[in-house]
Parts: structure tokens; C-alpha cells; sequence
């Protein structure tokens, strides 16, 4: 053959030294997004032909052997986002108790890629119209969705879901036209009813997937301002295959009756976050920020899966930028997007045990990075990470690096916030109580009164009813992720 | 581990912060023994003895408070009497000097919890009766009796160090 060979394993987007499992599972998710059946776009078949072409010669071990062997030796990876690892110890010890180690990861968009042009969206608006919104918050709410509709792009696709229990299809997922017309029908949305979010969210799913597109951003936004019963399960469930197709979840708690660990744990596990909006006031600054942050999109759906080693246990996670969030910790990490004009790092809690640190060197962390690019024509190459430390006998002298030292002196706050919590909740008052002065004294010794004054109300309230009031929990919750943000956002939480 | 020097909570090897009262640990593993020679013991006592050299006071004032923990320097002026503690929410006692943004609490600094003051020539410092005592030069006062204060005393309340900065006495 004369003509240059295409290389299979960047049409499918996996490594050279991809499993067969891997290979599998590559090819199945691309037949999926460009099966003809599906996808009319112009060229289209074409990749999806060159996909099958690619699978049949990778799939069979022996094909795949002998096309190895024509390959050119491969060239290093040129991958379209930039990424660094930081750790805060350059070394493990040889110990016979558990040891921690802190492992940043920053992604960013490179400097050429900072001017591409924005990813075209495809957004659901799932609104609750539960009695609780009527009056202010549903008019507010109502008057921010159309907003949203006056700034769409004509790329971008919105579809708007309302529901209480039962939900209905208000706007569907498509090119806004006729906006006038569509104003109208956002404005008739009244509220009445009780709250089933179930209803909500798989109603706003199956519009999100109507148009699921590898080159759109893909994303739920729900609005809310109280407790759904019963379906937890299966909201969770849902979000957790959503995920798995790429689509983010987004959530907005509006007041104070809303759960914030239910819809905390519903949006990490796509890889989203949850906003706190204490005022309703605040509802459409809010609302429209995060359009905006969808469509300055450069990469999204960042996963990292890792395969466990003995003795290693990822303890916590958390992103410090853009939208602090923990994330919720599975065998696949959902970690978020990268924006175009500011970094994504992450920090890892690694708590390594005794049994690990046997030799003289450990693999901390072996795992796979996956991004999707909405502009990248092909699959992007899947980045291997693997983490060694050597482990030595003597003390270790370095200081860790000043970025990790700084998420942490931020973190450790967060964290002092999340322990009081679980300690209300299992009755121990008094060691909650002293938790939360400790952390009003760390506030305060760092300049934020407003926080630490929230924080010591909640303390008496504690002392006189024994547990936390809906509304001071949820500020010292946002309120201590906020620390993450520059002071200019502050703000919002306080 | 690691024993917080704060607050003496058991910390995992590795830790930056102290996971109960968020003070930053210093990286020396606690675990290890070493030997140490006399050599090394003399050079340490020499070290601990010798305290800081002063830093220079501003010149309006006739005492500064150096806080020796975050560098920060509080001139005092306009009058010959001081009381040092920390505000805190519901209580009506206000001291002259709030240490609140110096890590006042986590220090166990009082509410109210000990006074200076300039009498002729003589400036001297009083503890007010507070819970976990002043310190000068690490030598624990009595309660509510004057403790004379030279250019560069370290008075610890609780756990706060400050350094007294004197001018023209």
C-alpha cells in the first residue's frame, strides 16, 4: 500500500497498548454517535465506515498484530489540552501506620486554542412548578428562562421541562425560531402541585438525548426549591447513566428547604455542581452565569478511571476550580469541564497503609484520563497517568508545593464544615460544636467576619434546639466552598 | 503521625493541616528517633536562649505590640492604658485591643484578658484573671499582680505571643 496508512487507534481514539475490553468499548460508544441510522450530518458515514474498518482490523488479535507491525513507531502524543501533576511529598516513607499523600491535577486550554470558537449548547431547563414557588420565585424563575431564550445563539438548542408530580414538556428541544411564541408558553407555567423530581429529570433527559451530540455541550440544568420523596433511587440512578453518555447535571437550590446533599450528590455524579441561591433575587445572574460558562466550554466530560492498588485508598477528592465541588468518589471519577480561559485542578486525598510501602517504590496512581473535545473532529487520545513515588527511610525535608499548601489551608475549612455536620447528625453536639468554633476563629483569623458571624449563630442555635437550621447550614456549606472562588464572586453565598 | 502543636491532635504522616483546629503542621515527622550529639543539644539550649532581635517601632507610639505569630505590628497611642482580649458575639465586654484576627481564640486568649500600662516610667502588665494565664518570657504571672515590661518581653496570653516594643523608656 502506497498511500498513507490511517492510524486505527486514533480513529477510535484509544492507546496503542489499549485492551481488547477498551478497544471494544471505544468502537461500541463511536457506533453509537455515528451509526447512519442516527446521524444524517454530511460525512458522517464516511467516519462511521472508517470506525468499522479501524474495529474489524483491531478487534481480532492476530489482524491486529500484524497492523502493529506496519505502524510507524509512534510519535509522542500530541494532546489538545495541557496538563500537570503536583504531589505534596516528593517521597513515601517506610512506616507502620497509614500515611497521607496529596496529589494535584491542573488541565488547561492551551494558549492557541483559547479563541476557538464556543461549542454550540444543548440545554434542558428543568423547572419546578410545585406549589412552594408560587409567587416571587416562580415569577423570577419564569422571567430568568426567558431571558435565557433572548441570549440563545441560533446554534444553540434549548428545551425547557416544568414539572411538580407530573411534568410536561413546555418547550421542545430544538432551534428557537419563534421566540415570541415560546416567551408566551414560559410565562403560562403556573405553579401547583407537589414535587417529584424523577418526573422532572427523565422528562429533561430524554429532550437532552433527542439531540445528544459529541459536538454540542450537552446538559441538564434543574431549578428547585424544595425535597422530592421517594425517588431519590432512582433520580440517582439516572444521573449516574446520564453521566455515562456524557450529559452534565446541573443543579440550583433556591431558599432554604431544598436537600442540599441529595441534589449535591445528584449533580457530582455527572461531574456538575449545585448552586446555592439564597435570595430569588439571585435566581437570574445565576442562571445566565452558568449558560455562560457552558458555552466558554473548551473541554467536558473529563473522566479519570483507575484501576485500585493494594494498600492505596483515594480518601477524598475535590475540584478547586472552575465551580468547587467534592466529587463523588466511584471507580470512574467524574471531575467536570475545562473552561477556555481558566484552569481545572483537582486534589486528591490519597491515605496509604502500611502494607503498601513493603518495597522501595509505589505506584500511586494508575489511571486513564478522558476528555471530549466539542471541536476536535476525532476521539481524543485517552492519557495515561501513572503515579510512582519511591519510598525511602529517611525524613523528608521539602515543604509541599505552595499551590497545594494553599487548596489545602481552603480545604482543610470545607472540611472542618462537612465533619461538624455528620457530627450533629450522629448526636454529638458538643464535638460539633467546638468544630464550628474552631472554624469561626479560622474564618475570622483570615479576614471573613461575615461567614464566621453566620457560623457562630448557628453554634447558639445548636446549643438551644441540638441541631442545625436548614438555613445556616446550607451558608456555611456554600459559603466555605466559596472561599475557593476570587473575592469578585464571593459574594453571592454571604 | 503527626501531633499538632495547637491543639495535640493525632495527625496522619503526610497531613499540611492539623484535621481539628486547621493549624498548618510543620513537616517533620515526629515518628523518627534520632540521635543527637552534646554538641547539638548546646547549639539548640544557645538558639532558645538568644530571643529575637527586636524589630524597630513605629515612632508615634509609646508602646508596639509585635504578634510574633503573623509578623503583624499594633502601635499604641493617646492613652496609658490598654486591656488585650478577643470580641465574641452576645458578650457586653469590649477590650480595648481585639486579638481576634490573630488567631485570638484558637490561642485561648480571654475575653478580657490582661491590661498594659504606662505609669511614669515604668510600663507593666497585669492578667486580668483569664483562663489559660500571661506569660513574660515564658514565666507565668499571678493574676491581677503588675509585671514590670522591658524593650523586647515576650508576653504570651495563652498561647499568642507578642513582643513589646518600648520607646524612650
Amino acid at each position: 500500500m502506497t498511500s498513507p496508512q490511517k492510524d486505527y487507534y486514533a480513529v477510535l481514539g484509544v492507546a496503542r497498548d489499549a485492551s481488547q475490553e477498551e478497544i471494544k468499548r471505544a468502537y461500541f460508544s463511536a457506533a453509537q454517535k455515528l451509526h447512519p441510522d442516527k446521524n444524517k450530518a454530511a460525512g458522517e458515514t464516511e467516519l462511521f465506515l472508517g470506525v468499522q474498518q479501524a474495529y474489524e482490523a483491531l478487534s481480532n488479535p492476530q489482524r491486529r498484530a500484524q497492523y502493529d507491525a506496519t505502524l510507524q513507531p509512534e510519535k509522542k502524543p500530541v494532546l489538545p489540552y495541557q496538563h500537570r501533576i503536583f504531589c505534596s511529598r516528593p517521597s513515601l516513607m517506610h512506616m507502620d501506620e497509614p500515611q497521607m499523600l496529596y496529589v494535584m491535577l491542573e488541565l488547561e486550554t492551551p494558549e492557541g486554542a483559547r479563541q476557538t470558537a464556543a461549542p454550540p449548547l444543548n440545554v434542558c431547563l428543568v423547572l419546578d412548578r410545585s406549589t412552594s414557588m408560587q409567587g416571587e420565585k416562580m415569577d423570577i424563575v419564569k422571567a430568568s428562562a426567558i431571558q435565557v431564550l433572548r441570549n440563545l445563539r441560533p446554534q444553540d438548542i434549548l428545551s425547557v421541562v416544568a414539572f411538580s408530580d407530573r411534568a410536561e414538556v413546555i418547550i421542545p428541544a430544538s432551534y428557537q425560531q419563534d421566540r415570541p411564541r415560546l416567551e408566551a408558553k414560559v410565562q403560562m407555567i403556573q405553579a401547583s402541585g407537589a414535587t417529584e423530581m424523577f418526573q422532572g429529570l427523565e422528562l429533561g433527559a430524554k429532550e437532552v438525548i433527542r439531540s445528544l451530540d459529541s459536538k454540542r455541550v450537552n446538559h441538564i440544568i434543574l431549578l428547585t426549591d424544595g425535597h422530592t420523596y421517594g425517588d431519590e433511587e432512582e433520580c440517582l440512578a439516572l444521573s449516574s447513566k446520564l453521566a455515562e453518555r456524557g450529559i452534565g447535571i446541573s443543579c440550583m437550590g433556591i431558599g432554604r428547604e431544598w436537600n442540599d446533599v441529595f441534589l449535591d450528590e445528584l449533580s457530582t455524579r455527572t461531574g456538575g455542581s449545585t448552586a446555592f441561591i439564597a435570595q430569588p433575587s439571585d435566581i437570574k445572574r445565576l442562571l445566565l452565569e452558568k449558560f455562560n460558562a457552558l458555552a466558554q466550554t473548551f473541554a467536558e466530560d473529563i473522566t479519570l478511571e483507575f484501576s485500585p492498588s493494594t494498600g492505596v485508598d483515594l480518601a477524598y477528592a475535590f475540584r478547586l476550580q472552575p465551580d468547587p465541588s467534592p466529587i463523588a468518589l466511584e471507580s470512574q471519577l467524574h471531575l467536570g469541564s475545562i473552561l477556555q480561559d481558566a484552569s481545572t485542578s483537582v486534589l486528591f486525598e490519597y491515605i496509604i497503609r502500611p502494607e503498601a510501602v513493603k518495597s522501595d517504590s509505589l505506584t500511586v496512581l494508575n489511571g486513564t484520563l478522558k476528555v471530549s473535545i466539542a471541536s476536535h473532529p476525532f476521539p481524543v487520545l485517552p492519557l495515561r497517568i501513572h503515579l510512582k513515588r519511591p519510598i525511602s527511610s529517611s525524613l523528608e525535608v521539602e515543604p509541599p508545593p505552595p499551590k497545594i499548601v494553599q487548596a489545602l489551608s481552603r480545604l482543610m475549612l470545607y472540611r472542618m464544615q462537612e465533619r461538624a455536620r455528620k457530627e450533629v447528625e450522629d448526636g454529638n453536639i458538643d464535638t460539633a460544636t467546638r468544630q464550628l468554633q474552631t472554624l469561626a476563629s479560622n474564618l475570622l483569623a483570615q479576614g471573613e467576619r461575615n461567614l464566621a458571624q453566620t457560623i457562630l449563630l448557628e453554634v447558639s442555635n445548636l446549643q438551644q434546639k441540638s441541631t442545625l437550621s436548614e438555613d445556616g447550614s446550607k451558608k456555611i456549606k456554600y459559603g466555605t466552598r466559596a472561599l475557593f472562588l476570587d473575592s469578585s464572586k464571593k459574594e453571592f453565598v454571604s | 503521625m503527626i501531633i499538632c502543636t495547637n491543639c495535640q491532635y493525632k495527625n496522619v504522616s503526610g497531613a499540611v493541616f492539623c484535621a481539628e483546629c486547621g493549624a498548618q503542621l510543620d513537616g517533620v515527622e515526629t515518628l523518627v528517633t534520632q540521635a543527637i550529639t552534646d554538641e547539638q543539644i548546646e547549639e539548640e539550649l544557645k538558639k532558645k536562649s538568644s530571643r529575637p532581635e527586636p524589630v524597630a517601632a513605629p515612632s508615634n507610639s509609646w508602646i508596639s505590640l509585635h504578634l510574633m505569630d503573623s509578623g503583624k505590628i499594633l502601635p499604641l497611642a493617646s492613652r496609658n492604658e490598654f486591656t488585650l482580649g478577643r470580641l465574641s458575639e452576645g458578650q457586653p465586654i469590649m477590650p480595648d485591643i481585639d486579638l481576634t484576627p490573630y488567631q485570638a481564640y484558637a490561642s485561648g486568649v480571654s475575653r478580657l484578658h490582661a491590661v498594659v500600662k504606662r505609669e511614669d516610667n515604668r510600663v507593666a502588665v497585669m492578667d486580668l484573671g483569664s483562663s489559660n494565664g500571661t506569660y513574660v518570657n515564658g514565666r507565668r504571672l499571678n493574676p491581677h499582680t503588675e509585671e514590670s515590661l522591658s524593650h523586647g518581653d515576650i508576653v504570651a496570653l495563652g498561647k499568642l505571643k507578642i513582643q513589646i516594643l518600648l520607646r524612650n523608656i
